[in-house]
């Protein structure tokens, strides 16, 4: 039976690339990001750029001693000068080169406060000291010797590739920081001169790649974020991910001037994922269903569990991806914990997704995450995370939101305490959307894309519009409910169709006590569900489905894809 | 000389016996990554604040080395970082275990022994910051505001947090919640005048005071509602004392503790954090106000004149004697 599938997978696998091909449109992909980069006439990745072309290096060492009288971005100022320390090979002049050496004993990066701070600041204090070996402390802005520098910075990486193998990644399935966790490995696994580390950096480079490939449309991060923004929450392209989907695999659109990240990881290693992983990233013939465990950020206060799990579904077609988790707060902000997504040609400019939420935002939530003294910790926080305290925002988690998800349908109850702060419910309708129609039958249904969408909100709702275009549904009842159900327009022979089919589904919903629905979706699947029933609890998988898996704890990931198999273990 | 020639050399600015620190960050349209404005550690100097060592946003408080008092440990988000020339050089004494430093207490009894308060516990190093344990608190609950080692007695550690005060009697070794369970213990100190005396302010659950060395807490009476960020006993009055906090400003009492007064009357908001009494001055308060400056009163809160910092957070301001006693 075994040899049956993978014979029948090979036979019916479409046609890719040829590893020659695949490999040389990646280098024209990595040469057009840097040449871009390269004709920039300021900015650190303006010298990197040059001096990984090996040209004008007069021009690059002027540049690099004027950035470096004012050093300035704690950990973001670490990983551009990094690689241009890399990038010198004897090019840069004696005195640049001594000013970027110097900057390191004179200037403090601060360490900052999240996960995607840490893997660049000691990446690059780890390379900078392997660097120059043998210094003293005085020397270093931390006072730290060469060799106890890279020593620190050595323990926090492997822990940090521990962790994230063995319960999941923090922050994970970023729209914007998977480039943030990209560029750090690329230049571990360019430059490192640890075999090990440089092994084990090639290998994290390939699990966060493959668990990126895994939940991509056509190179737009699909599914629950830990973080995204108030703009790629809702233009879904717009993320750095789709700049490193383009870069790695040609998928999609690249975003304008390409980002810094996908220019420092194509400089360093410009490490091209293995074909399996090319595979899995674009290989959308079959409908599939994938299950991810990942976990909080660090959580400080009011909890006795420093990082609780965060239980991911995802279910991916060539059309749309509807994805979730488990609601709540599970991060401090730009939380997006359920959607859906459906593909278009052109997606640059396209609000081509579908949601609610509950507005949620308190110091309780920021003092559970963050170190600081409360009083001004969401005035802080909005300075920049501006929607963040917005009655009227479309990002970030909620305790009042549970939300559970059976293929391609989404259930989100809320059950919001009188007093809370925002007692309403924001659900997103885009200006891309054809076809709106409000149902008699409570159903509102409308294509986006070649995808149908039938939204059920759970209590009377009214609209407000949308500077954008398009449409906020907002419902001022505390307990409430969306139910969203996805299908693809050629399972119908119309749109009528599909809306009739809806009506005639199976559906009692109940407010009291709490929000409740028993609901039979389009695929049959029977939904009984209760605000507060209980919360899911780990089947000890980390990664569940027909591309990835792996178990809690193994540090081992398995990718496979059409009878081929590739083992990541980190052990 | 007469006796009130003496009292006035004392009290005098100008034959001021402690150096003047504050630690904070101009933290107007900062967000990490971008480019920061003056901040980290300063030290006053005539009538301006004059920056030392590195720039960082994160310095939350300060303590020193009696035996040394030029050799200063700073609680910072980088971890903990000892200077020996009084600020100017810095080295970070702590690994990646251990980040964003609430508080830093040396122990005046055996001061290579220091003691850091930790969003996730607390940690000690025995000599002098070269190595560092973590401390079995025996709760789950370990966010750590402020940490205090009582002066009467090596080894005997105050710890505010999460859950309230814990004591440990034994350098770390055993601890027991001494107060009620409250949301979060924000500042502990010690009275100058009475080692026994302590005074304890949390998040919105008002002050509590100690009279037997921080076993036993009462709720002082009369305190406005709102966060309080710390207490300061006056070193030149035994009944007088400051508490500062969010909403709340400033209040003064004379008394003990019994009644308070608004000492925030000329300040430009009431969003304090910090207030302590100056040892140089009698009578002198120095507070932060949030994004406005430094401040400083001459008559206990009665009257305010700004005293430089222009947009800063201060977090504290530190005494450290000129010299070892």
């Amino acid at each position: 039976m075994i040899l049956f599938t993978v014979l029948f997978a090979s036979l019916v696998a479409p046609a890719w690339a040829d590893g020659g091909d695949r490999e040389r449109q990646f280098r024209e992909r990595v040469r057009a990001v840097i040449e871009h980069h390269a004709r920039s006439d300021s900015g650190y990745a303006a010298v990197a750029a040059r001096l990984a072309l090996k040209r004008d290096a007069a021009w690059a060492s002027r540049q690099l001693r004027q950035l470096l009288k004012e050093p300035t971005g704690d950990m973001f100022w670490m990983f551009p000068v990094t690689a241009i320390a890399y990038l010198d090979h004897g090019q840069l002049s004696p005195e640049a080169r001594q000013a970027l050496r110097e900057s390191w004993r004179t200037y403090m990066p601060y360490r900052g406060d999240t996960e995607n701070h840490w893997l660049l600041y000691y990446t690059c204090l780890y390379l900078m000291s392997q660097l120059y070996p043998n210094q003293p402390g005085e020397t270093w802005y931390t006072g730290k010797s060469s060799a106890e520098n890279q020593k620190e910075a050595e323990e926090w990486i492997r822990h940090w590739m521990d962790l994230t193998t063995t319960i999941g990644q923090g922050e994970y399935d970023c729209t914007h920081y998977l480039g943030v966790y990209a560029l750090p490995l690329s230049y571990l696994y360019a430059w490192s001169n640890d075999p090990d580390l440089r092994e084990r950096a090639r290998k994290m480079l390939d699990w966060v790649i493959a668990d990126y490939a895994v939940e991509n449309l056509n190179g737009i991060y699909a599914g629950a974020h830990a973080r995204t923004d108030d703009v790629q929450v809702l233009e879904k392209w717009r993320g750095v991910s789709s700049d490193l989907g383009w870069l790695w695999f040609g998928l999609g659109y690249p975003l304008p001037g390409y980002s810094a990240y996908g220019f420092f990881y194509a400089v360093a290693s410009a490490y091209l994922p293995p074909e399996l992983i090319h595979r899995i990233a674009t290989d959308r013939s079959r409908p599939y269903l994938h299950r991810e465990q990942k976990r909080t950020r660090h959580r400080w206060r009011f909890t006795d569990i420093r990082n609780a799990p965060v239980f991911k579904t995802t279910y991916v077609t060539k059309d749309y991806v509807v994805g979730s988790d488990q609601g709540g707060v599970l991060q401090p902000v730009q939380q997006h914990s359920w959607d859906v997504t459906w593909d278009v040609e052109d997606p640059r400019g396209v609000q081509n997704t579908i949601f609610s939420l509950h507005p949620y935002s308190s110091t309780y939530e920021l003092q559970m995450y963050f170190t600081p003294m409360p009083d001004f910790l969401i005035e802080s926080v909005v300075r920049s995370k501006k929607s963040y305290d917005s009655p009227d925002k479309f990002l970030g988690g909620s305790p009042y939101e549970e939300v559970t998800q059976e293929l391609d349908t989404i259930i989100a109850l809320y059950q919001i305490p009188p007093g809370t702060r925002f007692p309403h419910i924001n659900g997103f309708f885009s200006k891309d959307l054809r076809d709106l129609r409000e149902d008699a039958s409570g159903w509102i249904f409308a294509r986006g894309g070649r995808t149908y969408l039938a939204y059920r909100p759970l209590a009377p709702y009214e609209w407000r519009p949308l500077r954008e275009g398009g449409k906020r549904l907002f419902s001022p009842y505390l307990k409430n409910g969306t139910i969203v159900q996805a299908a693809a327009q050629d399972e119908f022979r119309s749109f009528d169709e599909f809306c009739d089919k809806i009506r005639n589904l199976p559906l009692q919903v109940r407010l009291d006590p709490v929000p409740s629905v028993r609901f039979r979706t389009l695929r049959g699947k029977e939904m009984n569900v209760s605000y507060g029933a209980g919360r899911p609890v780990s089947n000890g998988r980390l990664f569940e489905g027909p591309f990835l898996n792996s178990l809690v704890g193994s540090k081992r990931l398995t990718l496979t894809h059409g009878g081929e198999q590739m083992v990541l273990d980190l052990r | 000389m007469s006796i009130a020639l003496i009292a006035l050399w004392f009290a005098s600015p100008l034959f001021a016996q402690h150096r003047l620190y504050t630690t904070g960050i101009t933290s107007k349209g900062w967000v990490v990554g971008t480019k920061l404005q003056p901040s980290g550690l300063f030290l006053r100097m005539g009538k301006g604040w004059h920056r030392l060592g590195f720039l960082h946003p994160q310095i939350q408080t300060l303590d020193y080395d009696p035996r040394d008092p030029r050799r200063i440990y700073l609680a910072a988000g980088n971890g903990c970082i000892r200077s020996d020339d009084g600020g100017k050089s810095w080295r970070i004494l702590t690994g990646w275990e251990m980040t964003e430093l609430q508080d830093v207490s040396v122990d005046r009894n055996q001061p290579d022994h220091v003691w850091i308060a930790l969003p996730d516990g607390v940690a000690v190093s025995r000599d002098a910051g070269k190595s560092w344990s973590r401390v079995n608190l025996g709760v789950a609950r370990r966010f750590i505001q402020s940490i205090r080692v009582d002066r009467s007695q090596p080894g005997r550690v105050l710890a505010g947090g999460e859950l309230g005060v814990l004591i440990s009697e034994d350098a770390g070794a055993s601890w027991n919640r001494s107060s009620p369970e409250l949301r979060l213990v924000t500042h502990l100190e010690q009275s100058p005048h009475d080692a026994k005396r302590w005074l304890a302010t949390t998040q919105e659950q008002g002050a509590y005071q100690s009279t037997d060395g921080g076993r036993s807490w009462q709720p002082l009476p009369g305190v406005p509602k709102g966060t309080l960020y710390n207490a300061s006993f006056d070193p030149h009055g035994e009944n007088r004392m400051a508490l500062a906090g969010w909403g709340v400003g400033v209040v003064v009492s004379e008394d003990g503790g019994k009644s308070w007064r608004d000492g925030a009357q000329g300040l430009p908001s009431r969003a304090v954090w910090r207030a302590v009494f100056d040892p140089d001055q009698a009578g002198a308060l120095w507070v932060s106000v949030h994004e406005e400056a430094a401040f400083l009163s001459p008559d206990a809160g009665r009257s305010w004149r700004r005293a430089g910092l222009e947009g800063s957070i201060l977090y504290d301001f530190i005494f450290v004697p000129e010299t070892a006693p």
